[in-house]
This record gives structure tokens, sequence and C-alpha cells, in this order.
């Protein structure tokens, strides 16, 4: 037995215990993840092959018929074209078909990041002003106030869908990218505000006061010693923030049809002709999981970084 | 640097804490002076309110006759050395002392900022921390680079609320007599906030003595030392602590209170009669508390001083330095 160890550290039994626990549940969580990264490469047979396909041959089949429209044609047509250009169209004509035009996806993909970089931009930065306010000031009815920031989120957002639904029609903010992030922006910023409250109280006064006296405005002193010392607030806030707006659908279906149209509700819509083209829908859900996953990987250093330490006294 | 006064002013927190009351004080330009008191005396109040971190209820904060009463933090110019470091953790020790430099109130061009930080490092001896974070500081260092950041401008004040409070005793002692050269070399106006007497008395060229937010007495280390005008400020200055006692005990009748200094009291010959209680050696001076007429009585003799417990020993008192205080504290001035 292995007694050099100290008697408040796990055993290494224990140990390899908890590794392999661990190792066991993200097998089991990345299964259904790992299955949609692989459907997106099968094509549109070994896709739907049974029994299922673990080794197949890579196709970016998927991909392309993402990103393109399509039309079906008879043999005789697809002869008297000229050769394909380039190897995308070359594997369209190969399944009897034309591309007729790039697909809407790009489009959509494109407003789900305007709205949903814009959204989680405006939610933190605004979240992090009002939650300095509460944490700074007297602000009257402070509570009452806080209370009721949080009570807008004790409702499922959807059930004043219709009523916002009609605003937005009124305002003609329906189907934009600005009505979009104002909307996501509200349903966030009271999380934001929350969470970014409990950060900054944790920052002692004594860094703005130094700031102030050393010769800058109480703004300047936020942005400059406050805002650094909240990143892991504000990495977390934002990271909550940005996977509520990307992955949000109902309001997306309900608010947006052409202009500002996210990801989301356009995914379910990519149905090909005689079935449904599953490796299509994986490239777009995994092209979809990109964007989160990379911004939450980019911000998890402040999450780690851990809060202030050591400068201030307590 | 600056003249800085203070003129009736009132401070409450919440409407109904009072924590100034009717604090008058001028500072001299190039004068060391020493806020003392208890805590909750309102010491770092004062300080917060010239610094501007506090609104005041009523009365004015004037630098060189000039009112700033609503003048922004900012605008004001002091430099401010707080109890706890309070450097900025995200930055370097140098771009810690060019913060206050930087600002868009100054606009210095960078080579003067570089000059300033360079000089300021090398009289606070760290120039070798200049490239570190500053959490990556010890206690004495983050406290050197605070003090640092305060003396790299020239304000009109400097505010330091017990900045050595922090450090131990050691450490406390080598700054406590850099400050105070720096001080001289620099002919800079401080206003200096302390509940240690040692450090009062070695800093200050005056000292202001704060009672629950009100100023009992302002003078010199000495005049406070040896002239105080309330049993309160008496017991402010001096260690061991000043012996209060009942007049009667030394045959003064008609006066409440007496306050006679352990260094005023002569051991081995003497009209009274007590007992030891103690004996504590502190090296240059020895401490023997008696026991007199169930009062306790505290003597400091110098060098070292040989008894045991419940010897009896005779004693005299310097009846030129024993302090009258009347009924409500105060002192009795004889003509």
């Amino acid at each position: 037995m292995d007694t050099s160890r100290s008697y408040l550290e796990p055993s290494s039994f224990s140990k390899k215990m908890a590794a392999a626990i661990i190792i066991v549940y993200a097998v089991i969580t990345l299964i259904p993840i790992s299955w949609m990264v692989m459907t997106s490469f099968k094509n549109v047979d070994s896709a739907i092959s049974y029994p299922p396909e673990v080794l197949f041959e890579p196709s970016l089949e998927g991909y392309v018929n993402l990103f393109t429209n399509r039309s079906r044609q008879s043999q005789e047509y697809l002869d008297s074209l000229p050769p394909p250009e380039n190897w995308y169209e070359e594997l369209v004509r190969s399944r009897e078909m034309v591309i007729t035009g790039p697909s809407k996806f790009l489009g959509r993909y494109s407003n789900s990041m305007i709205i949903g970089f814009g959204s989680t931009f405006a939610s933190v930065f605004l979240g992090a002003l009002a939650a300095y306010a509460f944490s700074r000031f007297r602000v009257p009815l402070k509570d009452d106030l806080l209370f009721f920031i949080l009570s807008t989120r004790m409702f499922p957002p959807i059930a004043v869908a219709v009523p916002i639904f009609i605003m937005y029609r009124k305002l003609g903010l329906g189907d934009t990218h600005l009505g979009m992030i104002i909307l996501y922006t509200v349903v966030n910023l009271s999380l934001a505000v929350w969470l970014l409250k409990g950060f900054m109280d944790e920052i002692p006064k004594e860094y703005e006061e130094a700031a102030m006296i050393d010769g800058y405005s109480r703004l300047q002193a936020f942005f400059k010693v406050v805002l650094p010392q909240a990143m892991t607030g504000i990495a977390a806030t934002a990271i909550f923030c940005m996977i509520f707006s990307w992955n949000e659908y109902a309001f997306a279906v309900l608010l947006t049809q052409f202009n500002a149209q996210t990801a989301p509700p356009f995914i379910p819509t990519i149905i090909g002709e005689g079935g449904l083209d599953w490796p299509a829908i994986g490239a777009g859900t995994t092209l979809f999981l990109l964007p989160v996953m990379i911004f939450t990987i980019i911000l998890r250093k402040h999450l780690l970084r851990g809060i202030t330490f050591g400068a201030v006294r307590k | 640097m600056a003249k800085v006064e203070l003129k009736k002013l009132f401070k409450t927190y919440n409407k109904k804490i009072k924590a100034l009351e009717d604090i008058n004080l001028t500072i001299e330009d190039g004068q060391f002076f020493v806020l003392l008191g208890p805590s909750g005396a309102g010491k770092t109040t004062t300080l917060r309110c010239i610094a501007g971190l506090e609104k005041i209820d009523s009365g004015d904060v004037l630098f060189d006759d000039e009112n700033i009463t609503h003048d922004q933090p900012a605008s004001r110019d002091v430099s401010f050395v707080f109890q706890q470091y309070s450097l900025y953790p995200h930055y370097t020790v140098y771009e810690n002392l060019t913060f206050p430099l930087r600002s868009p109130m100054r606009k210095l061009p960078e080579e003067e900022i570089k000059n300033k930080v360079e000089k300021i490092a090398e009289m606070l001896k760290i120039t070798n921390k200049l490239k570190n974070k500053a959490t990556e500081l010890s206690g004495g260092e983050m406290q050197r680079v605070a003090i640092g950041r305060a003396l790299v401008r020239e304000p009109n004040i400097y505010l330091m609320d017990e900045p050595l409070s922090s450090l131990d005793a050691k450490l406390r002692e080598t700054l406590r007599v850099e400050l105070k050269n720096i001080q001289l070399n620099l002919n800079a106006t401080i206003l200096y906030v302390t509940h240690d007497q040692a450090e009062a008395t070695t800093l200050a060229d005056k000292i202001g003595v704060l009672k629950e937010g009100k100023i009992v007495q302002i003078g010199t280390p000495e005049e406070i030392y040896e002239n105080p005008n309330s049993i309160y400020v008496s017991q402010r200055l001096g260690s061991p602590k000043i012996n209060i006692l009942p007049g009667y005990l030394f045959k003064l009748n008609n006066i409440t209170k007496i306050g006679l200094r352990p260094e005023n009291i002569e051991l081995g010959n003497g009209p009274y009669e007590g007992k030891v209680i103690s004996t504590e050696n502190l090296g240059s001076e020895t401490v023997v508390a008696i026991n007199f007429q169930d009062n306790e009585i505290l003597a400091s003799i110098q060098g070292s001083y040989k008894s045991s417990i419940n010897e009896k020993i005779n004693f005299d008192i310097n009846t030129n330095k024993v302090l009258k205080f009347d009924k409500g504290d105060q002192r009795i001035y004889e003509r």
C-alpha cells in the first residue's frame, strides 16, 4: 500500500474509479453528438442503411446539399450539359440533379451569428452597467427592483409570445435583426444582471475609489478597473446568454420568416426530395454546434482564472 | 502642495449616524498632520470627505483658499493610500504606478511618466519588481507600491489611511522612517490617520485628536503628550498608559481625578507605600505595577529593576507633572 500520501488525498484506486466514471459519462453524452457529426459526413444512402454503418466512406454530400438548392433532371438533359466545373457539381450530378443556386442556410447562419452575438453583447454590457449600479449605488427600492427583474424569468417566455408578436408587427420589428436582438437581450438581461451583480459585489469598492482619486471619472474607472476584474463573471454570463439566444426556437419561428430567420427554425426545413436528407441535417446541426463550442472554449480560460485574489486584504 | 482647510464639516451616515461633527482643521503647506483616535472616531471619514469620496452634509473644504467642496474626486488632485492596499490586480507594478499619471486629467508625455516611475521605484526599493503582477508581491511590497502610486505625482495633499497597519512590526518601523524622510525631501503636505501612538509621535508635526466625530485637541506631539486637555486625550499617547487615579490618594481632596505618567513615579523612597503586583522588563525600561490602596499604578523605571511580587515598595510622585481633571474629565489648569 502506498503510505506516502496524506490522509486527505483520495487513494489512487478511487482516483482511477472517478476517472473511469467520468470517461463513461463523457462517452455516453458524446454518442449522439458524434453520431450527428458522423451522419453529416455520410452519403444519403449510408445514412439510412440498416444496420447502421459505423465505418463508412466519408462524403461531403451532406454539406453540399446543405448549402445548395438542387433540382432533379433527366439523364438526357444532364448529358447535354457541359462537363461539371468543380467537385460539388460533379457530386450533385451523380445523383441526377443540377445545382439551381445556393440555399438559404448561409444567410440563416449569419442571422444566427448577428443576433446571437449582438444580443449577447447587449445583455452583458447593459447587465454589467445595471449590476454595477445595483452593487454600488443607493438605488431606491433596490430589492423590489431586483425582484422585479428576476420575476420576468418566472413565466415561460413563450407565454408572452402573442402580445410580443402583435407589438412587433405594429412597431415594424418583426423579422428584423434588431427586433430579435432586443427580444433576446430582454430575456437574457435579468439573468445577466443577477449573475453580474454577484460578481460586482465581490470586487472591493476601493479599486474604483483609488482610480477616481487617481484622476479618472467613475465611468472610466468602471471600464479600466471594474470590468477587467469582473471578467470571470462576464465570461460566464456571456456563455449563458449566447447559448440561450443561439438555441432559441419558439420566438424565432414566430417572429422571423425571411430577413432575420435564424438557423434553428431553418434546419428542420431541410427535407430532401423523397425523404429526409439526414446528411444535410447532420451537416447543419454540426455547423450549428461549432460557434457556441468555440465561443465557450475561448472564454474558458477566464472562467478558470478565478475571481480576484490577493491584491486587497480583507 | 497646498494648504488644506476644513470648515464646520458635518457628516452623517444614513441620516442618523453622526460621523463628523463640526470639524475645523487647517493643515499648512508641507505639514505632516496626524489624526489620532480609536476606531469609529471619524478619522477615515475625514480623509474620505477631503478626497471627495463622501458627500458632506454641510461645511467647506478649501485647498489654498479655494473652495472645492463640490468637486469630483478626480479633479481635486489628491493622493490616497488606503488601509487595504487596493493595487489594481490585473496590472503589473509598473502599470499600477503609471496609472495615476496616465489619467485623462494629466496627459503627461511617456518619457516623463517613465522617469517619474523609475525615480519612485528606486526610492521605495521596488525597481526589480516593476514587471511583476501586483498579485505576485508580498504584503510589504504591495504597501510600498500603494505608497508609490500616491507619491508618483505631486498632488495638493497626500491622504494616508493607516497605511502601515497591515504590516508586521519590523517593516512598519522601516517604512515609518522612510515615509518621514520622503515627506521631508518632498516637503509634502500629508494628512495621516492612525491609532498607533508611535506612528503619531514620530511622524507628526501636528496631531489632531478625534473623539466620536469631534476634534478635541490639536497640537504638536509634545503638547498633546505634556498638556492634554482631557483624560481622553491624555490616554491617546504614552506607553505604558497614563495612570488615571482619584485625587484623594495623593491628598488632592478637591480634585476628582489626576493623570500621572508612569515615568513620573520614583520608586525606592517616598511617602507612599504599596505592593508590587508584577514587573515587566522591556530591556531599556522596566514597568512595575503597584497596588496602592486598591488602585493599580504603573511605574516605568529606566533599566532593569529587581523586586518580587507582593513586596512592599515605597514611591514618590513628581507633583509638577501631575495632570488634574474635573468631574467632566476635563483638565483643570492652574494659574
